[in-house]
């Protein structure tokens, strides 16, 4: 979670008049938006915001909705009801989204055409042309770093590779919003560091992110702000902190190990198998001491210990009930 | 934004070798193939030769002349064992030549009975007849056949006819032409003119080469439009309608690239006909480049049409296949429709192989004007435009759910 800020940020403001940016705090407003797919609720009044300038990373498990929403905001799903603002503006069923930014889950290239090609023909299609699609197309194999590999068929690439021309080609046309979509399924962890770096590079130049994940690591460490969203609503949104602080808590979880089976003790919760008891703690140094002495008085013998701090995982499956997973 | 999507279909068929191999090469063999088989069978008098069996049973000199007729047709093959060295070989009785039409070696043999040459020249008491002993598998080659030894006979009678007149009046045979008499006797002569043969350079492989060309324009467009599919399940159809194109401009992009590689597809194939079998596209370009730009128009908004019915390429390519050969064979690709029969003849007129067919014959064979194309152009031309309207309202699942 960036608290202390990576370099200085420019919130970028083209193309939006004075009365818009007062009303634009948001890049992305979504108001009670509800869709259904026959007796499938996929989004039930959904809402939260994107922050201009701001990276959000929106989780869930499968089947939440999270799909449905990108959807929707690309314009690629009609809302049954509800409404997004985009910048200030509401978004219409279709077009419009010029200042918006989409990278699909899949790599959506074209396999038999060389990176370049590729960037060249996404950003036509995003309305570049001339001298500005040359510098944009140069631009972002400098940023992917592919430069030396511009005239090679993706299909050659390897998956990281794939990924990054993926990102590039999104983003061409310099959008003030980004979607993502899960950015680094299926890439080594270089990769990853290597795309993320990329987003950096966007988001100090004023990119609005919003990203879905399934990686946990990756919501706390690299964004902003999470929404979790779960039988089609947000649930949750905020930092991790506040997230932590508004479900599980701050107390850490300490789960002391015995070489035989755990007696019983008050305020301690134990395992099935009976070798292991759990305790929530405010203060792990005063208050571990004192836990210790007990099992021990108790008839136990601790063999091992560990401290858990609470964590995005904690709070997911206290929202949520089940792994980001199922 | 329609260029960009013909650009960038045309680099991906650019990287893509083996895709052109089978858009340009595949057709021109196939029809290469066709060409041969058909180039020295069908028009311009050139039927399959007719094989058959002789038995001169009545062996005197004017059964032996008339056999010597009888091999002097180039349509007529005289069957003779394989150990015959020189010269015409008869039987001398009926029962090996039946023996040879029984076991399907000859599908004829014409039997000469003993007393023939007596019955024609009047020394005989009764009429003998010859006889045919027929397969009746081959109904048309028993027709030919009939008619030929009809024509011999009646001409070898005539001949003797003005000979014994001649001899009766004891004329010369100067005289006897110059007399009116030489008209009575003489045989009736047939001057065959083939009326859309002459003057052309091979107007039946013209016609292979068009319904060749159709079949696979079909393919090859079917095979474009799977593209769309393909940018469906890999999310690139996503990215492309968050961009700044629309479904309109992508669906005029595909369909131009398609007529294009349609067009110059059915252009090379012709351009081929012309270098290897002469057919004469040079000068019939006018009606030849109008009839390939609507049927290139066609094809490609039928085969986006299907891309927008199917769910994933597979199931495009499997309906594709049983309605393109289903459409080509009753559209006259494969086998020409005036062999079939009326009905369906009729029934192939829902396919537009047909009007295309129609059009190309009207150009290449019957070399009539642009103006005479106007039937085939509007049915094609109107199948574009309904079969591209129905596109567009089928692709709205594209756009949005």
């Amino acid at each position: 979670m960036d608290t202390t800020g990576k370099g200085s940020r420019v919130i970028m403001g083209r193309g939006i008049s004075t009365r818009d940016q007062a009303d634009s705090d948001f890049a992305v407003r979504i108001l009670d938006v509800a869709k259904r797919f026959g007796t499938t609720t996929a989004l039930d009044h959904a809402g939260f915001e994107l922050r201009r300038g701001e990276r959000l990373a929106l989780l869930g498990p499968n089947g939440a909705g999270k799909t449905t929403l990108v959807r929707c905001i690309c314009g690629l799903a009609v809302p049954d009801s509800g409404s997004i603002e985009m910048l200030g503006r509401p978004l219409p069923p279709s077009g419009g989204r010029h200042e918006l930014g989409f990278v699909p889950q899949e790599i959506a290239l074209y396999p038999d055409l060389t990176a370049r090609e590729n960037l060249d023909a996404f950003g036509r299609f995003h309305g570049l042309s001339g001298d500005d699609l040359r510098r944009a197309v140069d631009w972002a194999l400098e940023w992917t770093g592919l430069a030396d590999r511009a005239r090679d068929l993706t299909k050659t690439f390897s998956s990281g590779m794939k990924r990054r021309v993926n990102i590039a080609c999104g983003v061409l046309h310099r959008p003030l919003v980004l979607l993502l979509d899960e950015p680094t399924v299926g890439v080594d962890p270089q990769s990853r560091d290597r795309i993320f770096l990329m987003l950096d590079e966007l988001w100090r130049r004023g990119t609005s992110i919003l990203l879905t994940t399934h990686q946990l690591e990756e919501a706390e460490q690299q964004c902003d702000r999470i929404v979790i969203i779960d039988h089609g609503r947000a649930i949750a949104e905020g930092t991790l902190a506040e997230l932590i602080a508004s479900t599980v808590g701050a107390d850490r979880r300490v789960v002391f190990t015995l070489a035989e089976d755990c007696p019983d003790l008050t305020g301690f919760s134990i395992s099935d198998d009976r070798r292991q008891l759990v305790a929530e703690v405010e203060d792990v140094s005063l208050e571990l001491p004192g836990l210790l002495t007990r099992i021990r008085e108790g008839g136990g013998r601790v063999s091992d210990l560990d401290v858990h701090p609470p964590s995005l995982h904690s709070v997911f499956i206290h929202l949520t009930g089940r792994e980001l997973r199922e | 934004m329609i260029g960009t999507v013909v650009r960038v279909g045309l680099l991906r068929m650019w990287h893509g070798r083996t895709e052109i191999l089978l858009t340009f090469v595949v057709p021109i063999a196939f029809f290469t193939i066709f060409a041969f088989i058909f180039d020295s069978q069908i028009g311009l008098g050139r039927s399959p030769r007719v094989d058959l069996a002789i038995v001169d049973e009545d062996a005197t000199e004017l059964s032996r002349e008339f056999s010597s007729a009888l091999a002097e047709w180039e349509t007529l093959h005289i069957y003779a064992p394989a150990d015959h060295e020189d010269g015409l070989f008869v039987f001398s009785s009926t029962e090996p030549a039946r023996s040879l039409v029984l076991v399907g070696t000859v599908p004829l043999a014409v039997v000469i009975p003993d007393g023939w040459s007596a019955s024609l020249t009047g020394t005989g008491n009764d009429a003998v007849d010859l006889r045919l002993l027929a397969d009746s598998s081959d109904p048309v080659a028993t027709q030919v056949v009939t008619a030929l030894l009809r024509q011999t006979s009646g001409k070898m009678i005539a001949e003797r006819i003005q000979m014994q007149v001649r001899t009766f009046l004891a004329l010369s045979p100067a005289e006897f032409e110059a007399s009116p008499i030489s008209a009575i006797a003489r045989p009736v002569a047939i001057e065959v003119e083939d009326v859309f043969a002459a003057d052309k350079s091979n107007p039946v492989v013209s016609m292979y080469a068009a319904g060749i060309a159709v079949m696979f324009l079909l393919f090859g467009a079917v095979g474009n439009s799977g593209t769309l599919l393909e940018e469906e399940e890999n999310q690139t159809l996503d990215r492309l309608m968050c961009s700044d194109l629309s479904m309109i401009q992508l669906l005029a992009g595909k369909w131009l690239l398609m007529t294009i590689v349609g067009m110059v597809q059915v252009t090379i194939m012709f351009a081929w006909a012309q270098l290897a079998f002469g057919v004469d596209l040079i000068g019939h370009l006018p009606g030849f480049a109008v009839m390939t730009v609507a049927t290139a128009g066609a094809a490609s908004s039928f085969a986006l049409t299907l891309a927008a019915l199917c769910r994933n390429r597979a199931q495009l390519n499997a309906v594709a296949v049983i309605l393109i050969l289903c459409m080509s064979a009753l559209g006259g690709s494969m086998v020409p429709r005036y062999v079939m029969s009326e009905s369906l003849q009729q029934i192939g007129r829902i396919t537009f192989n047909a009007w295309a067919l129609d059009g190309y014959i009207k150009v290449f064979w019957r070399s009539l004007p642009v103006t005479a194309l106007l039937p085939e152009l509007a049915v094609l031309t109107a199948t574009a435009i309904v079969l591209f309207v129905v596109t567009r309202v089928l692709a709205r699942r594209w756009e949005s759910s």
